[in-house]
């Protein structure tokens, strides 16, 4: 028997309040985005097809929360994402690609994620996911070391980060020093037991929202990943150079 | 204070000269300002010279070296002609995005270089312009550039065939 949300054949998509991502209503609800590769899945992830206009179909991508923090985050209710069709966005800590290539559907054709991963053995999974997604710049480079990868990245829109570094405060704002746009936006993913395991959680997100303040980044939204995740914080916020 | 400024591009190198006045751009923040504002932006730089790269594979091998701080004969020729030579009169200082780099220009070529504050700012401005101030690049050209760049940097770094995934050593 098929699971999930293919066999009912009556799913309707709805647009989600971020711009770019949708809610696929069937016998259960899923977050899902129109597939810039129909007829691929990147991971495994289940594909809904729907009828489009004209007797067209569209295809769209179920994003799990359990799998990507960035989609928890949007489940857990945060108020902008930043991400959205036509922005460039800078991804720090890209890992293989699978949330990535959600990023990519969400900017579409005239947006553009230069995705930032520095394990090889990853990176070769990102490099393939991108040669289907031509709006996808892999850079199999250290995030810690953005002069290294200057010649490839223009000014972005937002830099969105899941690096789980000790240092991942300092590895963010240089990298928004070098590339982020005046008034962009940075949202990261904090995973507290990655940058000091031997105080609360609460402690350690306070701390990286002070060193980010002291980076010219004014935070604007904090908020937990319960129930995906434990111990996870995804914070927001604004990179104003001129003050 | 830097008279030039170097800018490596996926599609080759510019060199920008800093329109030396008074009243524009001496000060950091009145930099930061004219940053955000192309017509004031485009009277503190002006384009000198652009270089591009031959092909894709002159375009990696320049990547491979600025990446790590090494000055090649096409940067230096580029260098070489288009800035005036260093001597007492001349007062050229280039600015330069990193130091290492900035490091070898100056025991490559001779040139000073500079890698301050102020220089970072006009980087970030040529960033934020650069299809408009690459006059010779159409737009979109820079991002194709950057798109075919990637990949064959990102290539060239894992070594291996990225079509094979069956030679994992674990």
């Amino acid at each position: 028997a098929r699971g999930g949300a293919k066999g009912g054949n009556k799913v309707i998509i709805e647009p989600h309040r971020h711009e770019g991502i949708f809610i696929a209503r069937g016998k259960e609800d899923l977050l899902v985005t129109k597939n810039l590769v129909p007829g691929e899945s990147v991971y495994g992830e289940k594909r809904i097809s729907v009828d489009g206009p004209e007797g067209t179909k569209v295809e769209y991508r179920v994003w799990n929360p359990f799998r990507s923090k960035l989609a928890a985050a949007v489940l857990g209710g945060v108020d902008h994402i930043h991400i959205a069709p036509g922005k460039k966005v800078l991804y720090l800590g890209a890992a293989s690609g699978t949330s990535v290539s959600h990023v990519a559907d969400i900017v579409g054709p005239q947006g553009a994620v230069y995705a930032v991963e520095f394990s090889h053995r990853s990176g070769r999974d990102l490099i393939n996911m991108s040669k289907k997604r031509t709006n996808v710049v892999p850079i199999i480079e250290d995030a810690r070391q953005p002069q290294k990868y200057r010649m490839l990245v223009p000014m972005v829109d937002v830099i969105f980060a899941d690096v789980a570094q000790p240092d991942q405060a300092r590895i963010i704002t240089l990298n928004a020093h070098h590339f982020l746009r005046n008034g962009g936006h940075i949202v990261i993913s904090i995973k507290a037991s990655c940058i000091d395991s031997t105080v609360d959680a609460a402690t350690v997100f306070a701390r990286e929202v002070k060193k980010l303040q002291e980076e010219r980044v004014k935070p604007q939204e904090q908020l937990t990943l319960e129930p995906y995740e434990r111990d996870h914080a995804v914070v927001v916020g604004q990179y104003n150079r001129n003050n | 204070m830097a008279t030039h400024v170097l800018f490596e591009s996926a599609s080759g190198y510019a060199l920008f000269e800093r329109v030396q006045s008074e009243e524009i751009g001496a000060k950091l923040e009145q930099v930061q300002k004219n940053v955000l504002d192309l017509a004031k932006f485009g009277q503190t730089v002006k384009l000198k010279s652009f270089s591009p790269f031959k092909s894709a594979a002159d375009a990696l091998e320049n990547a491979n070296d600025v990446s790590e701080g090494v000055v090649n004969d096409s940067l230096k020729a580029f260098l070489e002609l288009n800035l005036p030579k260093p001597g007492k009169k001349s007062k050229v200082q280039l600015g330069v995005s990193e130091k290492n780099l900035a490091g070898a220009i100056k025991s490559e070529c001779g040139f000073e270089c500079t890698t301050d504050e102020v220089v970072q700012e006009l980087v970030r401005g040529i960033r934020l312009w650069s299809d408009k101030l690459l006059a010779q690049l159409k737009e979109g050209d820079l991002e194709k550039a950057q798109l075919g760049l990637g990949h064959s940097y990102s290539r060239a770094k894992v070594k291996f065939n990225v079509n094979r995934s069956d030679n994992m050593i674990i």
